[in-house]
Formats: structure tokens, sequence, C-alpha cells
């Protein structure tokens, strides 16, 4: 008998527990353990954020559905990890805190014979001066109560444009190192679009503000797309939408410090300048959640399991930007040192970025951290899941199934507006996320028949065919199971 | 304002049954590239 322990019920915990448990014979425990008691659905945050959808739309409560399938949940936080036992307790385990009910508070030694990390980011307002989601008309809408809010704050500032005022409207990432532009590219499109709705563009100016080099960079170095009979590069087509839909941008720029109004930047040039917004929605950056790691006689071992994030088969060497490779990328999601161990999705620490490095004239790093979006979360999660299961039949170890992201392919379909007739989307594959310059020296990176955008109505229909076929799946309704990650 | 899309373009981007045909098209494009599978980068020595 094994018992695997899940830390996170994202996108990637959730993917690992289902698998696991629909292949595990009842003698195995999967058990998760995740602070928040609902399952959200991220992608469509961006609609709880303009009002078209409320966020009991985009999750549900995952104790009754843990309970119905046999999967073990506690309420709780891991706070540290034990890989080795310890004086006491000779199974490693991690030690979890309880945020909810009679035990709320109470720690628990949760053992395990596998672990798998799915504990994603930590949003990481504090490294920005002031960003504090709704604190000073700038939000978030990373979770379904930042998107709550968000919506507030812009109804708000939508009934003071139809009353005669006019107002700046900010949108993009908060820090020289954020990620998820994806994320804040679709929101600025839709706000863009309710303006229009509610007949008040004329009294707005929206701006998008970036750590970008360039429009369309989205953290993966730009890409070199088919569209339609020719090739486009991302930053022509974020630039043709932009200047289509009158949204300024500014690019380069590190925001280090927000206050109620103002928006305070060092940008490439490394001049300091500053933005006044009357509602801003800006991306934080993304860190690990700073756990701790102890052998067994509570000699601390961090520097084992974490580099910011969890270490996995990645190659950390240090290395310029000419020298990277997509070997550098991990395939299994393995700890090296303990092998029970894995991290898939947003969790593991990356070997370094996708985009180039670029430094302001003061020497303060401005570019994006690469990002991890939800299908390669889940497609990661999945293997680690049947590198477990296959492990635990065989009886030995088994990393027969492999999945870095230098031979991954990712369909990102961005949203641009809501509506069934008036709605838009940017449907993008991608293929591989991290561009192999070797196999395809002259495209770019990618693959041109696998990488390719569209743009129009059918993109909101896809995305919106997306977000209920994944809640569907991810209740586990009749052959959920069909529908790929 | 700059008007970087065609009237024709536009049109094309929002006509629900062009559109339609599109959607069947994009689902089947993307499928290909999600089922195309994924897989390691490294050459292991065994
Ligand atoms: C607004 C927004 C829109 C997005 N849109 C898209 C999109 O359109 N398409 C796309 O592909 N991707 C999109 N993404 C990215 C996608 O949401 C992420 O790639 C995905 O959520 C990552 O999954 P994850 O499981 O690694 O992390 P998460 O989904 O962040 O899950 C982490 C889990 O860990 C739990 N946790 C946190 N701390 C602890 C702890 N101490 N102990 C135990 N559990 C813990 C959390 O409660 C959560 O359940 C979007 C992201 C955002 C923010």
């Amino acid at each position: 008998m094994s018992k695997i322990v899940i830390l996170g019920a994202g996108i990637s915990g959730h993917v690992a527990a289902t698998h696991l448990r629909r292949k595990l014979s009842k003698e195995h425990e999967v058990v998760v353990v995740s602070p928040n008691s609902n399952y959200q659905w991220i992608p469509s945050n961006i609609w709880v954020g303009v009002g078209r959808m409320k966020s009991k739309e985009i999750l549900f409560p995952l104790a009754p559905l843990y309970k119905k399938k046999g999967i073990g949940y506690k309420q709780a936080k891991a706070v540290s990890f034990f890989p080795e036992g310890d004086m006491t307790e000779s199974s490693p385990y991690v030690l979890a805190e309880y945020v909810a009910g009679s035990s709320k508070g109470e720690k628990e030694k949760v053992t395990y014979d596998y672990l798998i990390n799915a504990t994603g980011p930590k949003l990481n307002f504090e490294a920005t001066e002031g960003l504090v989601p709704g604190k000073n008309k700038t939000y978030s809408v990373c979770t379904y109560t930042h998107a709550d809010h968000a919506w507030e704050g812009l109804k708000d500032v939508i009934n003071q444009m139809k009353a005669g005022k006019k107002a700046k409207i900010l949108i993009g990432t908060g820090h020289a190192k954020s990620t998820c532009q994806g994320a804040a590219f679709e929101y600025v499109l839709n706000v863009e679009q309710e303006l229009r709705r509610h007949n008040v563009r004329n009294m707005a100016e929206v701006t998008w503000i970036s750590n970008e080099y360039q429009l369309g960079d989205f953290g993966m170095d730009g890409v070199l797309m088919s569209y339609g009979s020719m090739s486009m590069k991302s930053s022509e087509m974020v630039e043709m939408i932009f200047e289509d839909r009158d949204i300024k941008w500014i690019l380069g720029a590190g925001v280090n410090k927000v206050e109620d109004g103002v928006a305070h930047y060092e940008n490439l040039d490394g001049e300091q300048k500053s933005e006044s917004y009357d509602f801003a929605m800006l991306i934080p950056s993304f860190s690990g959640h700073g756990f701790k790691a102890y052998d067994k006689h509570k000699v601390d071992i961090t520097d084992k399991l974490f580099k910011g994030f969890m270490i996995v088969d990645a190659d950390y060497t240090a290395k310029p930007y000419d020298e990277w490779s997509v070997q550098d990328w991990p395939e299994t999601y393995q700890n090296p040192t303990y092998k029970n161990i894995f991290a898939p999705g947003i969790a593991f620490a990356p070997p370094h970025a996708i985009s180039k490095p670029r430094k302001s004239k003061n020497g303060t790093d401005i570019s994006p951290a690469p990002p991890r979006t939800g299908m390669p979360s889940g497609i990661t999660a999945k293997l680690v899941a049947d590198n477990i299961i296959d492990s635990i039949k065989s009886g030995k170890e088994s990393l027969h199934h492999k999945g870095s992201l230098g031979n991954m392919g990712a369909a990102c379909i961005a949203s641009a507006g809501f509506g069934m007739t008036k709605g838009s989307g940017i449907s993008i594959t991608t293929y591989p996320i991290v561009p192999d310059y070797n196999k395809y020296p002259n495209t770019q990176g990618r693959s041109l028949s696998k990488t390719f955008g569209n743009i129009g109505l059918a993109g909101h229909w896809l995305k919106l065919a997306l977000h209920y076929a994944f809640i569907y799946k991810a209740k586990m309704r009749p052959f959920w199971w069909l529908i790929p990650e | 304002m700059t008007q970087r899309i065609s009237k024709y373009q536009r049109f094309v981007m929002m006509n629900p049954i062009i559109q339609f045909f599109k959607f069947i098209y994009l689902s089947i494009r993307i499928m290909v590239v999600v089922a195309g599978g994924h897989g390691g980068t490294r050459k292991h020595v065994k």
C-alpha cells in the first residue's frame, strides 16, 4: 500500500489527484492538502473581473467531490518539509497547519511515500511597495476574490465616466520580474470591450504597462507564428490589436511603487517615471512560498529542495542567454535528492527565463519571468502521476513519462472580449513552449506548422467551451478523463 | 485610434457563420497540437 500526498488543489494538484485516484486501486491512499476549500478555474477570472461571470460559476467546493471519489482532503497549508522524517517519525512527512474548522491552527505531520508539491506560486504583492489589491485603486485578477474586487472597482470608474468624468486605466505587470502577461493582456482587451459596451470608451484612456521589451513577448521571447497564409510575429499581432483598439503601451517598465492613483516605474533607460491612473490591474511577481526543509536531525536542508521554487531535474548551471538550450528544462519534475518528491505546474524552479534577460542602465533586471500556463501545468501533473503509478505497480522507480517544455505544445486562447456574438478571442498555439533554436533555426525556435494565431469570434466560443469542458473534467463527471489536459 | 483591421477582415472575424466553421477548424488544429504529445529533450545514456 502506498500513500501519495499532493500539496495544492489548483490545476496541477487536482489533475494529479484525480488521475492517481482513477488509476490506483483503493488500497493506495491519495491525500490532498490545500488551504483553499474551492477548486477555481483561474483562466475565467478575467471575465469575473469585468462582471461578465460570477465567481461562483468558476469554482466548486472540493470536500464533497473528494469524499465521493475516495480522495483524502485536509484543508491545511504545508509549512515545512521533512523528507527523511525526524527522530520520532521514521516516515518522510510534511508539516501542515489546518486553516479552517475545529482544527484551525493545529499542526499535523502528514506522512507520505510519494509527495507531489503542486503549490503553484505565491502572489508576491509585497515585492512592489503599495501593490495591495483593492487598497489603492489597484486590483488583481489572480484569484476569484481579487477578480470580484476588481469588478467592483471597474464598475465604480465606469459609473464615474457615465457621470462625465474622464478616467485613466492602467493594466499590465506590477513588478520588473512579473510573469503571466497573457492574463493581463486578456484583461486589458476585455476591459476595453466593456468600456465600449457601456458607451464610455471615449471617456477613457487605456494603457498597457509591461516589463516586456516588445509587445507580445508574453515571457516566451515572443512567437513567430503562421497567421492565415503568412507568418507574423506576436509583437506585430499585438501592436495591430492595440492600435486598432486605441490602447497605448509602455514597455520595459519595472513598476516599483504604487500609490493611490500613481504607479512609479523604472524603464530600460534607467529613468524613473510615473503614470497616473483611476483604475489599475497589475500582476504581481510570483515567488516560491518560502518553505523550509529539514533532515531527520532537524538540520536545515532547504537548499536541497528549494531554489525559490522546488528544485527538480533541470540544469540550473548559470549560463548566458546564448547558451540556453531546451535540454536545461526538466523532463520528469523529480527532485534529484529526494526521488519520491515531484513538483509539476508552477511549483518547480525553472532553470532560467525564456525571454532574453535585460537590465536597465541602473542594473535593475527588467524582463519577464517564464510563464507556465494551464496546459503545461496539467500535462506535467499527469505525467508525474503516471510515473508514480508505474513505480507503485512495478515496485521500482519508473520515469518513462517525460514532458519537457522544450518538447511540448501549448494552446493559449486569449479572450479579447466577452459575448456570444460580440466577443472575440485570440487563439495561439505554440510548439515548443521553450524555443528550440537548434531544431527550428529559421523560425525563431518554433515549428510554424504547430505555431499559429487566429483572431475572431470563434476564439471566444473556444475559450468559453474550454471553461465548461475543464470544469466538467475537474468535477470528475462521466468520462472526464477523455478530455485532454 | 488607427484602423489596423480592415472592414473586410473585421467582417470575417465577427461573422457567426464563417466563425462557426472556424471554430470547428481551430478545435481540430488545437487538438492536433495537444494530441501531438510531449516528451524529453535529452539523450539518455543507459
Ligand atoms: C488571471 C489569470 C488568467 C489565466 N489565464 C490562463 C489561460 O487562459 N490559459 C492558461 O493556460 N493559463 C492561464 N493562467 C495560468 C494558469 O492559471 C496557471 O498556469 C495554473 O493555475 C498553474 O497551476 P498550478 O496548479 O501550478 O498552480 P495554482 O493553480 O496556483 O494552484 C496552487 C494550489 O496550491 C495551493 N497552495 C498554496 N499554498 C499552499 C501551501 N502552503 N500548502 C498547500 N497548498 C498550497 C493553492 O491554494 C492552490 O490550490 C492564468 C492565470 C491567471 C492568474
